[in-house]
């Protein structure tokens, strides 16, 4: 059984249909690519999962379970984890801070405990951010470091490592990543590659979307990419094979420069 | 240690001074001495690097300190019921502050309707007391329900709404409480509740002017106590909370709503929970308030002490606990002591809230990272 199902999902804002009819199905472990041009519908299918948008038909499967209708905060709690293509990071907020809340829906101590069984959350917090120096330091061994600065001291790559950890924090089954190369300088880039290859090694049993422009990026992670064009799902394969259709080519390019 | 204690001792002597001082001499003396201390603290690197590392160093022994000498205050203070009455106000405003700045500093849900949250409590201890013939006490112990039952009546549009809107949500309300509370009969139209009984504990009333040893102080002293223990637990409840799981839902979900969400944060249960914690202190300020002084009216609880309980907060440091009641120790005292200004209260305030937005837009005692102790 796959982990998400998507069936025929279609989403409309007004006379505009954003998402149409398209389904996608992802196992357990994989990596899928989703590509296309600006507009095609790629966030709007991350915000639809999430629960940000509501669908106008179609349903999701997550676990074998129907998502629809639920809240976004309900569906973060069931496995679903995701970042932003522009960073949604609380600056004014540590390090630590920030990914802590990752962890928030899995938290023990209530608000009796934090009155008067005192050492039961500090222990609990402590824990906490242990575990979140462990997830800053696979892709920063100085970054634990820097956990009780604020994040809008960071600079832009580790920005978005703190993102990544917060998503992994809640211990999702899976993570969707919107376009984590945004903003970034290609050396930057191959820098966030390596940072994707590290978490597929350290979680094995990790699902993650990722939405990316940079073909690179989508070449070295995925195992399986989707290709969507004005909300259409117009090709499904191997990079290789994507990236050779025709469709694909002509939604990049426009018709004329694809056949040409 | 000893430089803590020292420290707080002479801000301790020159508050007292200032306030205490009469003649035009004694109270340039006492300016005087106030600036000169500012000064040095400003421009002498060495000695604020010294104050700040001790301070760190002994955060225990500073909050000690602290504490025996708002203890000692009213003795200071006990030819001056006067000036004991509005030490016990700011103590109040520590209370409300607190409870205000969970809901505006921690949560950012823009309540503008502090005063008729407090109004709310005063209010339900006069018509406990006066009209239902509650004893005291436990018309203090309910009032700040009633406070929270109102506020969880309001929540539906104050969820619905955030930022500007949410504010005008609020300042709506507090002019809907204050037509209502002038216009109903039961709340004693514009004349409000008069004649509601002081505090008693255990036959102890608290208008009988307490001794200790040979000192008599004030009558005021007792509600001084009262209110600076409600305001040290107040005070201590809040920081728990603000450096728990509540205090970092509340802070994500005030950045970015989405993001909070998307982690699982569920923001009308956590908002609830904020919205309503903050009444309750709010409300049990207004409660202490009403039966310290006797009676409640319409004016006690207008839409300017919303404004007042603000720059509390935006003054000592939004979504900062200690600067809470640094905010509330400097906002209520201060215009007493320029009594010339008192008609233009509100334009003082204003201007102080526009210099420090534009010079110290953290406030005075900014909040620093949670640390979760």
């Amino acid at each position: 059984m796959s982990l998400l199902e998507v069936k025929g999902l279609t989403v409309r804002f007004g006379g505009l249909v954003a998402l149409d009819g398209v389904d996608v199905a992802l196992g357990e472990g994989e990596t899928l690519g989703v590509i296309g041009p600006n507009g095609s519908g790629k966030t709007t299918l991350f915000n639809t999962l999430t629960g940000l948008y509501a669908a106008a038909a179609g349903e999701v499967l997550f676990l074998g379970q129907r998502l629809s209708g639920l809240e976004t905060h309900a569906i973060a709690r069931r496995g679903i984890a995701r970042t932003f293509q522009s960073s949604r990071l609380c600056l004014e907020l540590s390090v630590f801070d920030n990914i802590l809340i990752g962890m928030h829906a899995h938290r023990r101590t209530g608000l009796l405990d934090s009155l008067l069984r005192r050492d039961r959350l500090r222990s609990e917090m402590s824990q906490a951010i242990e575990r979140a120096a462990h997830l800053l330091s696979l892709f920063n061994p100085a970054l634990p470091r820097r956990g009780l600065e604020r994040v809008g001291q960071l600079p832009q790559i580790d920005r978005r490592r703190v993102e990544i950890c917060r998503a992994l924090a809640s211990q999702p089954r899976l993570v969707l990543l919107d376009e984590p190369s945004a903003g970034m300088s290609p050396e930057e880039t191959a820098q966030l590659m390596k940072d994707l290859q590290i978490v597929r090694e350290e979680m094995p049993g990790l699902s993650v979307m990722v939405i990316e422009h940079d073909m690179f990026v989508i070449e070295g992670v995925s195992q399986r990419v989707v290709a969507l064009s004005y909300g259409r799902k117009i090709a499904e394969g191997s990079f290789a094979a994507v990236s050779a259709r025709d469709e694909v080519r002509e939604a990049y390019l426009g018709g004329e420069a694809a056949r040409a | 240690m000893l430089l803590v204690w020292l420290a707080e001792a002479v801000v301790f002597a020159l508050i007292v001074a200032g306030i205490l001082a009469e003649r035009p001499l004694a109270l340039a003396a006492a300016g005087v001495a106030i600036v000169v201390a500012g000064a040095l603290l400003r421009f002498v690197a060495p000695l604020r690097s010294a104050l700040v590392c001790a301070f760190a160093l002994h955060p225990t022994a500073a909050l000690l300190g602290g504490a025996a000498l708002a203890l000692v205050l009213p003795l200071a203070l006990r030819s001056s019921p006067y000036w004991t009455f509005v030490a016990t106000l700011a103590l109040l405003y520590v209370t409300i502050g607190q409870g205000l700045n969970l809901q505006i500093g921690t949560a950012g849900v823009i309540n503008l309707a502090g005063a008729a949250f407090a109004g709310l409590g005063g209010y339900s201890v006069g018509l406990l007391t006066v009209g239902a013939g509650w004893p005291s006490w436990l018309a203090v112990a309910a009032a700040p329900w009633v406070a929270v039952a109102v506020g969880a009546l309001l929540f539906v549009p104050i969820l619905k709404t955030r930022g500007h809107y949410l504010a005008l949500v609020t300042i709506a309300f507090v002019f809907i409480f204050n037509i209502l509370m002038n216009n109903l009969e039961f709340t004693g139209g514009p004349q409000g509740i008069k004649n509601i009984p002081t505090l008693r504990l255990g036959g102890y009333a608290f208008t009988a002017r307490p001794t200790l040893g040979v000192v008599e102080l004030p009558a005021h002293a007792n509600f001084y106590y009262a209110a600076l223990a409600t305001a040290f637990l107040a005070t201590g409840i809040l920081r728990r909370l603000h450096d728990s799981w509540l205090g970092l839902a509340l802070n994500t979900l005030r950045d970015d709503e989405i993001a909070a969400r998307c982690c699982g944060v569920s923001i009308a249960r956590e908002k609830l929970i904020a919205f309503s914690i903050g009444n309750f202190f709010i409300g049990l300020g207004g409660a202490l308030y009403a039966v310290m002084v006797g009676f409640v009216s319409p004016p006690d609880f207008d839409f300017g002490y919303s404004l007042i309980m603000l720059s509390v907060i935006i003054i000592g440091g939004v979504d900062s606990i200690g600067g809470v009641v640094l905010g509330a120790c400097l906002l209520v005292p201060l215009p007493e002591r320029f009594r010339f200004l008192h008609e233009y209260r509100l334009l003082l305030y204003g201007l102080v809230i526009v210099v420090m937005l534009l010079f110290r837009p953290r406030g005075l005692w900014p909040a620093g990272i949670r640390r979760y102790r």
